[in-house]
């Protein structure tokens, strides 16, 4: 017990580190993100201005014009509708496949797992390669997707590069990468549910189509959920497959949220209009994240308690 | 589940074939692409028979591009560096910034550590066009437009919330009495942190680090917005590629191939954890 | 140097209060026991003591200094947890040896110390092994093992009996009193197990709540328990709780129970006609042919090893236990009649639970003692 000598030596250095330790350790990481929340801040007094980097001499508050000006400004509404179609299409496709899919490999087996596996690698395709790749498979001349389009009767199927197929296009590529994430999730899901459930339904000879119905989606529902509104999030904000393939077009087709303001900043260069339509753009994630955290939190909760 | 009908074990069989034919056919035959020549590529109909050659990799790898009409440079050897370079620093910056902020949330409630947290994590949620627009004007002005300072510092937005979240996680998942322990048997909370929690967390920090490699790595929009040719990674690389003139379809097929292997291999190899950290912790691999 | 003395010492997490001013003094050498239910704040007050946790409020002093703002590593304390809290990717041996290489001794006098105390522990040939490949016993005396190492002069047991199987648990409860007798340590002992309390304290103090509300030697709480929850706390089979009002005559006080008196010390003349609880220790009662015995009726038996408890009914059809030596006589069924030792009768106020003590000091005070 040589400690006792120096305790009152001891006594305040010990409560002073381990009271600000927290701080300590967080506040570097801290300092980075302000650095981030700056160009936050900026953007919004950007968003309140009549601003084109083209006419410096122009520069000044107009307060929430940009804004309003959104509501007579028909290309305003068309970027609305296109990101909510693009997010909305893109998810409920991505849903029913990577239920099913997930459905088809929830049995553990060599295969499946070998199949799931093998599923993770469009995930981990940069979007943008994604992109490039069904551009080059779509491509007019040599595509192999074009040839299978004409051989199934279709020779003037034009796919990014026609208004009415580009869309059809872009989701398909987004599909190819997003639903396996879609899927790993929901399989996580589908195997930690409880067996028992299942085996007294089995024993009481419930048919296997009201097994999926009235116990297996009810119980995966939050799993469902959670997967569905985490990519919601990423896909009214899709900039990289839609770049890469068409930057918008063919005219302004694909003019979403995100693309839309990159014109807007770097080719029209109107500040003001660009960083507006970002925050209304971030006004809906918001919402959408702040439902998100509240059911993927309950899942995390879950999932830990499990371990 | 035991008494599958021969009818739905061969059902089964063609939905499982179908869904790996989906996925997989891009990648495969893009990889059949990079192998060919301008010529065979652009046959009709196309064929699966042809003679391999590596002469695109070569090319690639070698910078020089020889189309029918000229021979021009291209710089993809650069691009892949590039990659290489954001993607590692940013994740071992994410890393050093993020494991010791992971370990303060997970172990001390202090006030605000929630509300600090959520914070960092609403930036994986943000739109990056909003923080990326306003930071072009100001790393104009600060000089740090075009610099590989500039675009890590940047891609912390990927890589931070990431790491955070994930490596909180697994610190939570040590029991503090095992921390306890430790230090009631006469060691400082460094020591601690450094003997205890860090190796114990080690799998876990390795996953997300992987993770957030391959999310940097595959990141597209920081770098279009913030980086000039010298310092553009392959995703940016690679698009200027397809819209420069006179290359060969081969060259661009391999050049895919090269950019997509490194991520493909590491998810792979870690795939084990890739669940979890997809999910953020949400769903146990 | 290591008395150990906690003074008003209160913790609260958010809303409720976990340890409500706790005031305790275990001295020099001796084990005290932290009695309680699970939820009254045994484990919180044991990691204050260790550093863990701390207080909101009050001190906590060891040899006389003040610890409480002295960080967990400069306390000198051993201790086990109750989930044993093993280092996972450690063997045996360097999990034994860390309070050891805190200290930078040379590696051949931790390598005498670790083998000194798991020889001690009989534990010697897992020494390689890392946590996942021992057994729960050996788990239990590796931690035990690592809070003896370093011969701390305060040790703080969490329960560590709790999570192995009762085979060791009873060797341990045999064990662990000669060995901590002879580290001459300071101990708090925190179990929920009463006759590991009555075994191993030298005094037990009984928590509820988060607080002391009984502090005694084992002898102390269960013959004399300050209220009728800690009667029910120590015993087993429980104490027999019967709602009684004590009466007066010429002979003196006495409850009736089965139209037969039951005589009570004279020193509980102030409750006659009062509302009180009569506890009745089941060891306490036996069957006899007197016929000042209370008349009962047999209704079932269960044998144990070494006592059979027999449950009979009151005229009444009060529920009374009864624990006998196994293999002593008795009737299986059918009418009998019950004696009872006064000694294992105490007598609490039904309103507050409390024991109440005769004013004289007469029979129940040197039956008692």
């Amino acid at each position: 017990m040589t400690a006792h000598a120096d305790i009152p030596a001891v006594r305040p250095r010990a409560r002073i580190s381990s009271r600000y330790l927290p701080y300590i350790l967080s506040l570097p990481a801290l300092l980075v993100c302000i650095g981030i929340l700056v160009p936050f801040v900026t953007a919004i007094y950007y968003s309140l201005q009549r601003y084109r980097m083209s006419q410096p001499w122009n520069r000044g508050m107009n307060w929430g014009e940009n804004y309003l000006n959104f509501l007579s400004d028909s290309s305003f509404w068309h970027t609305l509708q296109v990101s909510l179609v693009y997010a909305f299409l893109t998810v409920g496709i991505e849903l029913l496949l990577g239920l099913g899919i997930a459905l088809l490999l929830q049995k553990r087996s060599k295969v499946n797992n070998f199949v799931s596996i093998m599923l993770l690698m469009p995930l981990m395709t940069a979007p943008a390669l994604a992109a490039l790749m069904f551009k080059l498979m779509t491509n007019s001349n040599f595509g192999i997707l074009s040839y299978f389009m004409q051989v199934l009767g279709f020779p003037d199927f034009r796919w990014g590069a026609s208004p009415s197929t580009a869309l059809f296009t872009v989701v398909l590529v987004d599909v190819w990468v997003y639903t396996p994430f879609i899927m790993i999730l929901l399989l996580a899901g589908l195997r930690s549910l409880p067996t028992q459930p299942f085996e007294a339904a089995a024993l009481d000879g419930v048919p296997r189509l009201e097994q999926f119905w009235r116990i297996t989606l009810p119980m995966l529902t939050p799993y469902v959920l959670t997967a569905a509104l985490f990519r919601l999030l990423d896909s009214i904000q899709q900039f990289d497959i839609i770049y890469a393939m068409t930057q918008g077009g063919p005219g302004n087709t694909l003019m979403v949220f995100q693309v839309e303001a990159y014109l807007n900043f770097f080719q029209s260069t109107n500040v003001g209009r660009s960083t507006a339509l970002l925050l209304i753009l971030w006004a809906i994630t918001y919402i959408l994240s702040n439902i998100f955290v509240k059911h993927w939190l309950r899942l995390r909760e879950r999932a830990r308690g499990e371990a | 589940m035991e008494h599958q009908s021969t009818l739905e074990r061969w059902l089964r069989g063609i939905a499982l074939s179908l869904v790996v034919l989906f996925f997989m056919f891009p990648i495969f035959w893009i990889l059949l692409m990079s192998l060919q020549t301008n010529e065979t590529i652009l046959r009709s109909p196309p064929s699966m028979v042809f003679t391999p050659t590596l002469n695109n990799y070569a090319a690639i790898i070698a910078g020089r591009l020889d189309s029918n009409v000229a021979t021009m440079s291209i710089e993809f050897m650069r691009n892949l560096m590039n990659s290489f370079i954001l993607s590692a620093a940013s994740v071992a910056v994410s890393l050093l910034l993020g494991v010791p902020a992971a370990y303060a949330f997970a172990r001390h409630k202090f006030r605000g550590s929630e509300d600090i947290a959520f914070t960092l994590l609403s930036f994986r949620f943000a739109p990056p066009l909003l923080v990326l627009l306003p930071l072009t004007l100001y790393f104009q002005e600060l000089g740090l437009a075009n610099t590989y300072f500039g675009l890590i510092w940047v891609y912390q937005l990927i890589c931070l919330p990431l790491i955070l979240w994930i490596v909180r996680g697994y610190f939570e998942d040590i029991s503090p009495d095992i921390e306890h322990a430790y230090r009631i048997a006469g060691h400082g909370w460094f020591a601690t942190f450094r003997k205890i929690a860090l190796p114990l967390a080690g799998p876990g920090i390795a996953a997300a680090g992987l993770l957030a490699f391959i999310f940097a790595w595959n990141n597209f929009v920081f770098a279009l917005v913030l980086a000039s040719a010298d310092k553009q990674p392959v995703t940016v690389g690679a698009l200027a590629f397809v819209t420069a003139s006179g290359i060969q379809y081969g060259q661009i097929a391999a050049a895919i191939v090269l950019s997509i292997t490194p991520t493909l291999a590491l998810a792979l190899w870690a795939q084990r954890y890739l669940v979890e950290g997809l999910s953020l912790g949400a769903v146990k691999g | 140097m290591s008395r150990i003395t906690l003074e008003n010492l209160t913790k609260r997490f958010k809303e409720t209060t976990v340890l409500d001013g706790i005031n305790l003094e275990v001295p020099e050498g001796t084990t005290l026991v932290l009695f309680g239910s699970s939820g009254a704040g045994k484990t919180v007050l044991l990691r204050c003591i260790a550093g863990a946790i701390e207080p909101d409020n009050g001190r906590i002093l060891i040899g006389g200094s003040d610890f409480t703002d002295v960080p967990p590593e400069e306390r000198g304390i051993g201790m086990a947890f109750q989930n044993f809290a093993l280092f996972p990717h450690m063997s045996a041996f360097d999990n034994i040896a860390t309070p050891l290489t805190a200290r930078t001794l040379e590696k051949s006098a931790i390598q005498k110390a670790v083998d000194g105390v798991s020889r001690l522990l009989k534990i010697e040939h897992v020494l390689s092994h890392k946590p996942k490949a021992l057994s729960n016993g050996q788990k239990q005396r590796t931690a035990l093992a690592r809070a003896l190492v370093s011969e701390p002069k305060v040790l703080l047991l969490d329960d560590p009996l709790r999570n192995v199987d009762a085979k060791l648990r009873f060797e341990m409860r045999l064990e662990l009193p000669r060995l901590l007798a002879d580290r001459g340590a300071t101990v708090i002992y925190v179990t929920q197990d009463y006759k590991e309390a009555m075994a191993l304290g030298d005094r037990i103090a009984v928590l509820e709540a988060g607080r002391i509300t009984q502090i005694g030697t084992p002898e102390d709480i269960y013959r004399r328990p300050a209220n009728i929850d800690i009667a029910k706390l120590f015993g087993d089979p429980t104490i027999n709780l019967l709602d009684v009002i004590p009466q007066r005559d010429a002979s003196g006080v006495f409850a009736t129970l089965s139209d037969q008196r039951i005589p009570l010390d004279d020193g509980y003349t102030e409750f006659v006609g009062e509302d009180c609880v009569l506890g009745l220790r089941p060891e306490a009662l036996s069957f006899a042919e007197s016929s000042k015995a209370v008349p009962v009726t047999v209704e079932a038996e269960t044998p144990f090893n070494e006592k059979t408890v027999t449950l009979v009914t009151t005229l009444r059809k009060r529920e009374i236990l009864l624990s006998r030596p196994a293999g002593t006589p008795a009737p299986s069924s059918g009418s009998a009649r019950m004696a009872i030792d006064p000694r294992g009768a105490i007598l609490f106020d039904r309103a507050s639970g409390n024991r109440i003590d005769p004013k004289s000091t007469a029979s129940a005070e040197e039956a008692a003692a």
